[in-house]
């Protein structure tokens, strides 16, 4: 036990350096004016009540739609993806699973710009369909163009665990089901579904929390002025240089990020 | 999962491989190092390699994507040798003491460049800076689109509901508040709260009506391919725009625009000045200047290259020939944080609309 404290020491020196303290400083910044010097700082909730201007709860819900969308079209592509890699043999399977990820090999930069060639006004997708006679479409700063974007980047992160936990599960209880009558419904409902709970959770909560933080995917497909949290924060540090208000920002995302792990879990626990 | 070890292998080989070359590569080196911080495409990189070989030397050369992001940079302990911001940002490097003074005596170019982008009110006898590039903005149209009768109209072209949809405005807020400030008449460094508001409602109304998107660099890709019918550009990149995509054509309003200058600044933590200087006049000599305008299609600052893009490249484009005559033309001007703070925070509402 004594030798492993001694391994884990430089990890937790690590995690106060890089955890602890920039979130104390995002506190800090939070709760205090008087710009980003830190020098002459004081106590104030002023950033707080900036934010309860409409635009920015409007940014919020906007963001908070836009997150449970993806979070809901990754999970119905996401499901079924999972169930039938897992139905395959299992060295078929890690092949098929690093099909799902060679995607995220790429860097995600060159992915969002790659799907801009393809949707622009005159890109390939609109030539392919002037080629065949049909009318152009307009997908490129759109709430399409995003959650094409959001969900090409982020279905890798729902079909990984789903399927790690649709494998894990005892086969054995799916013959047990089947003897005593449940036919292949019932079985996937009572049985299949309810044990993957986890690896659903668990993908709901990565695919919802990336999302609705995002901030370069809606920047770039929905353009400068298509604003979610994410975009609202980085404007605020990069671009307005009102680190304050971008903390405090950044704060209500971490509470509420915190708030809805919180009731994932209870959900998994009673599920 | 054999497999997989295998490559783990062949990775963790590479990994120590290139290790090895990093720290190879630093310890036996003692050449002498440059560090520059441009704005992104805003030079031929083959120059940088061509400076590297020419003085024996080593150019460390990042970018920024706006004035703003690098002066976060910069505030934040980022050290450089070399900067170049623009006017305003400059105004604001030298009053917050960021900056070294320019030895001109250093500057053996300094007779080729253009008498018009020198003594400009944000470095009053160019103290601190020495300029690159410089233009204005103006709006890029598409000349079988959009009625010639509407340009008339000067910036208020932009709120012309027939090209609902088919505008990109520039992601910025100091251009886009110069648009509105303009348009409504008033100078674009006011610091007045209430021509700031209206400016506000000005922009605010425009981007409900006209939903526009509001773009950066990427508008030149995307002009160039015809995505719209009019955007916010600089002069330079519009010069650039219109030589590959010849249906698009130029204009300044007459109510007045930015006329901007990028200079290249020393920080006051350069520590090799004469490389620096080097630098500087190897990029305004006339050959290179010339290789990196063709590049990047701006409108140079050394007066023989400015004249000689306009007889070649940028023939009859009148984006690259900047226009300084009219009085109602102006300068960025450093702003007083309040009033920046102010701006900032409509901003931040008119693009979150």
């Amino acid at each position: 036990m004594k030798h492993l404290k001694n391994i884990i020491r430089p990890y937790i020196v690590w995690s106060i350096i890089m955890i602890v303290v920039p979130l104390l400083l995002v506190f800090l910044y939070a709760f205090t004016v008087g710009g980003n010097s830190l020098v002459n700082i004081k106590f104030s909730f002023d950033n707080f009540k900036r934010f309860s201007d409409i635009v920015y709860l409007e940014v919020f819900i906007k963001s908070f739609r836009i997150g449970l969308l993806t979070t809901a079209i990754c999970f119905v592509l996401g499901y079924p993806l999972a169930y039938i890699i897992s139905r395959f043999k299992e060295s078929t399977q890690s092949i098929l699973i690093l099909f799902v990820t060679i995607p995220m090999w790429i860097n995600m930069l060159l992915r969002t710009y790659a799907w801009i060639s393809i949707i622009s006004q005159n890109g390939i997708l609109n030539s392919f369909l002037n080629k065949l006679g049909f009318d152009s479409i307009n997908i490129m700063y759109t709430d399409t163009a995003v959650l094409i974007g959001l969900v090409c980047n982020f279905l890798p992160l729902m079909v990984i665990p789903i399927h790690t936990s649709l494998t894990k599960m005892d086969k054995t209880l799916i013959e047990a089901a089947h003897d005593l009558g449940a036919n292949e419904v019932q079985t996937f409902f009572n049985i299949t579904f309810k044990l993957s709970m986890p690896g659903v959770i668990n993908g709901v909560f990565i695919v919802f929390i990336t999302s609705i933080s995002a901030f370069i995917i809606p920047k770039l497909l929905g353009g400068g002025q298509y604003m979610l949290i994410g975009n609202i924060i980085e404007t605020q540090f990069l671009h307005v240089m009102d680190w304050n208000f971008g903390s405090a920002i950044s704060l209500i995302l971490i509470v509420i990020i915190i708030a809805i792990n919180r009731v994932l879990k209870k959900f998994d626990l009673e599920g | 999962m054999k497999k997989l070890r295998g490559s783990v292998k062949g990775l963790v080989v590479m990994l120590v491989i290139t290790l090895c070359g990093v720290l190879t590569g630093c310890s036996g080196e003692d050449k002498e190092v440059l560090r520059i911080y441009n704005a992104g495409e805003y030079i031929d990189e083959s120059l940088i390699g061509k400076f590297e070989k020419e003085n024996n030397c080593k150019v460390v050369y990042s970018t920024f994507d706006s004035n703003e992001s690098m002066y976060t940079m910069l505030n934040s302990g980022e050290k450089y040798d070399i900067l170049v911001p623009s006017d305003y940002m400059i105004e604001r490097l030298i009053k917050e003491e960021y900056l070294k003074k320019i030895d001109w005596s250093k500057i053996t170019i300094k007779d080729t460049l253009l008498e018009d982008v020198m003594d400009k009110e944000y470095d009053p006898g160019n103290k601190y800076s020495v300029p690159y590039y410089w233009g204005n903005v103006g709006i890029l149209y598409n000349k079988k689109t959009v009625d010639k009768k509407d340009l008339k109209d000067g910036w208020e072209l932009l709120n012309n509901k027939k090209y609902k949809g088919k505008l990109y405005m520039y992601n910025s807020e100091r251009d886009s508040f110069m648009i509105a400030l303009k348009a409504l008449g008033y100078s674009m460094n006011t610091d007045s709260k209430k021509e700031l508001d209206k400016a506000y409602d000005w922009l605010v109304k425009q981007n409900k009506k006209m939903k526009p998107v509001y773009a950066g660099d990427e508008v030149i890709d995307n002009m160039i391919s015809g995505n719209k019918e009019i955007a916010i550009v600089y002069s330079g990149d519009g010069a650039l725009i219109i030589s590959e995509n010849p249906e698009l054509d130029f204009y300044v309003p007459k109510q007045g625009t930015n006329v901007w200058v990028d200079a290249m600044v020393l920080t006051k933590d350069c520590k090799n000045d004469d490389l620096a200087y080097k630098f500087m006049n190897f990029i305004l000599e006339k050959e290179n200047a010339l290789i990196n305008t063709e590049y990047i299609g701006y409108s140079s600052s050394v007066k023989s290259v400015y004249e000689e893009m306009q007889k070649t490249t940028y023939k009859g484009i009148d984006a690259y020939v900047v226009d300084d005559s009219n009085k109602k033309n102006e300068v960025f001007r450093y702003q007083s944080t309040e009033t920046k703070k102010y701006m900032s925070e409509l901003w931040t509402k008119v693009i979150a609309q």
